[in-house]
């Protein structure tokens, strides 16, 4: 039975241009974990780790009941302000995000329950209880990729802010990031991130 | 300062044991020799000597036995009446067809012909200085050495790691379903993610070990044991002074960065290797990691330091 890379499969909607270029991703399934908070702060990185956890315990569950083996995504996060403000105008303390994992459509909840119960038997992170199996339709948005660290991706987004305006194109104030790098790794100059922009329906082309 | 000294003086300790080596096998080319008599000539561990050797002389022993029986050939065809088939025996080939063979990729021009010429010389290649010499002894050489060694290497403290693990037999590069074995076993007892590490044990140096041979095993550290299928194994992965070093790149360039890190770090640094297995630790995902970007440190065991 061939893998399914859903990455590949979808590179339409992980385009990564150089200038801003808007793209239409269709619904599709998620593995995902919400938390506050700074990114790189503790309780993001325990999340991150529940995330990896579960995927990569439902991955494998299923790969040896042979119900059909895939290669686990990219990282994907979504972040937001309650207050419907501008990210950068709220303290990252603040900031509302959900990690995402792409999982095949065969997944089912009772796969993350058991791999959530499964994980907590043995001592995992508690946080593997927070794993939720959603769709999720980003629908019409604007990408570029932003290389270098996470700090300066404010001049990436005022490109695509730029561009959203020039379009006549309505962001929903969301903000979306599909983490190519591994920043354990790899100098902060060189990490590459896929900056996505959700744009509101309303004013959608 | 003082730690310039020391360093010093262990890589001339290096280049000194191992020149009694290239001496020993100078004398014995028309030997069977054994990585282990050679390792014992210079008091190396036998288990990681072959990789410390090629890391230093730039080629495998068992080209440096071949290379230095050319030579030797080459000297033979111009100063003795030996049959040029005699010459291609005492050289280790099994006809003066495959001797030609060998002489000429080498030399360009065939035994007979180099017999003949006045100018043609025997071109003596190789990354070493290392030479075959007749009535002399080689006292020292000049290792095979990158100009600019790039490599960070920290020394560190490691417990024993406890692991499950499942054993592979063959090319390291087919060692996929020893991993698929191991993670869905362990996946559905809730043991992956967390702390636990993905460890490999290469037991042999694919330099020196035929693919079909080279043992393997895949391990994940677990808090303990459990009952499971026979596939899967429990070992403890003996704890003590590691050198680690970070590979980055594909897995099949792994072994460049070993022997970097035996022949050339290890050969100047005051540290012994230890008589066990090297490990790696594989820190991504290589079906969702592009292989320029794979990470895996590398641990190499060394033997605990006598300090005054």
């Amino acid at each position: 039975m061939d893998k399914i890379d859903l990455f590949k499969l979808h590179k339409a909607d992980y385009i990564a241009p150089k200038t801003p270029q808007t793209c239409y991703v269709a619904n599709a399934h998620y593995l995902t974990i919400n938390g506050i908070g700074g990114p790189g702060e503790d309780n993001f990185n325990d999340a991150v780790a529940a995330l990896y956890a579960v995927a990569y315990t439902v991955k494998m569950t299923r790969k040896k009941m042979a119900l059909g083996d895939y290669v686990i995504c990219k990282l994907e996060a979504r972040y937001w302000s309650e207050k419907q403000k501008c990210l950068s105008e709220v303290d990252k303390s603040q900031w509302n995000w959900q990690l995402m994992i792409r999982t095949p459509a065969t997944v089912e909840v009772s796969d993350i329950v058991q791999a959530a119960n499964v994980l907590t038997d043995k001592g995992k992170t508690k946080s593997v209880n927070k794993v939720k199996l959603i769709e999720h339709e980003f629908s019409h948005c604007i990408q570029m990729l932003h290389i270098g660290p996470y700090e300066e991706e404010s001049r990436t987004i005022e490109q695509m802010a730029a561009y959203a305006k020039d379009q006549q194109l309505v962001s929903i104030g969301e903000h979306c990031e599909i983490y190519i790098s591994d920043p354990r790794r790899i100098p902060a100059e060189r990490l590459k991130t896929i900056l996505r922009m959700p744009l509101s329906n309303s004013h959608g082309s | 300062m003082q730690n310039k000294i020391m360093r010093k003086t262990t890589q001339q300790s290096y280049i000194t044991r191992m020149v009694n080596v290239v001496n020993y096998i100078q004398k014995n080319l028309d030997n069977e020799l054994t990585l282990e008599e050679l390792a014992q000539q210079a008091n190396f561990s036998s288990y990681h000597f072959h990789r410390i050797f090629s890391g230093m002389l730039g080629e495998s022993v068992k080209e440096l036995i071949r290379r230095l029986r050319l030579e030797r050939a080459a000297i033979q065809l111009k100063t003795s009446r030996a049959s040029i088939l005699s010459i291609s025996l005492a050289a280790g080939y099994e006809s003066d067809m495959a001797f030609s063979r060998a002489f000429k990729a080498r030399s360009g021009v065939q035994p007979s012909k180099f017999r003949k010429s006045e100018q043609a010389r025997f071109p003596c290649l190789s990354s070493s200085s290392v030479r075959y010499v007749t009535n002399e002894h080689i006292s020292s050489f000049e290792p095979f050495i990158d100009k600019e060694l790039n490599m960070n290497v920290m020394i560190k403290q490691v417990d024993d790691i406890l692991v499950a693990c499942v054993s592979h037999q063959g090319p390291y590069q087919e060692c996929g379903h020893a991993w698929d074995t191991l993670c869905s076993t362990l996946a559905p007892e809730g043991l992956l993610g967390g702390d636990a590490k993905m460890i490999g044990v290469s037991y042999d140096d694919p330099d020196v070990v035929a693919p079909e041979l080279l043992r393997y095993e895949a391990c994940i550290s677990v808090e303990q044991e459990f009952s499971t299928t026979d596939d899967i194994k429990f070992k403890s992965i003996t704890g003590g002074s590691y050198a680690v070093t970070t590979h980055i790149g594909p897995y099949q360039k792994l072994h460049e960065t070993y022997q970097k890190f035996f022949g050339q770090w290890l050969s100047q640094s005051d540290y012994e290797s230890a008589d066990k297995p090297c490990f790696e630790v594989y820190l991504n995902d290589p079906e969702s990691t592009e292989p320029e970007d794979l990470i895996t440190d590398i641990y190499l065991p060394l033997k605990e330091q006598e300090h005054g």
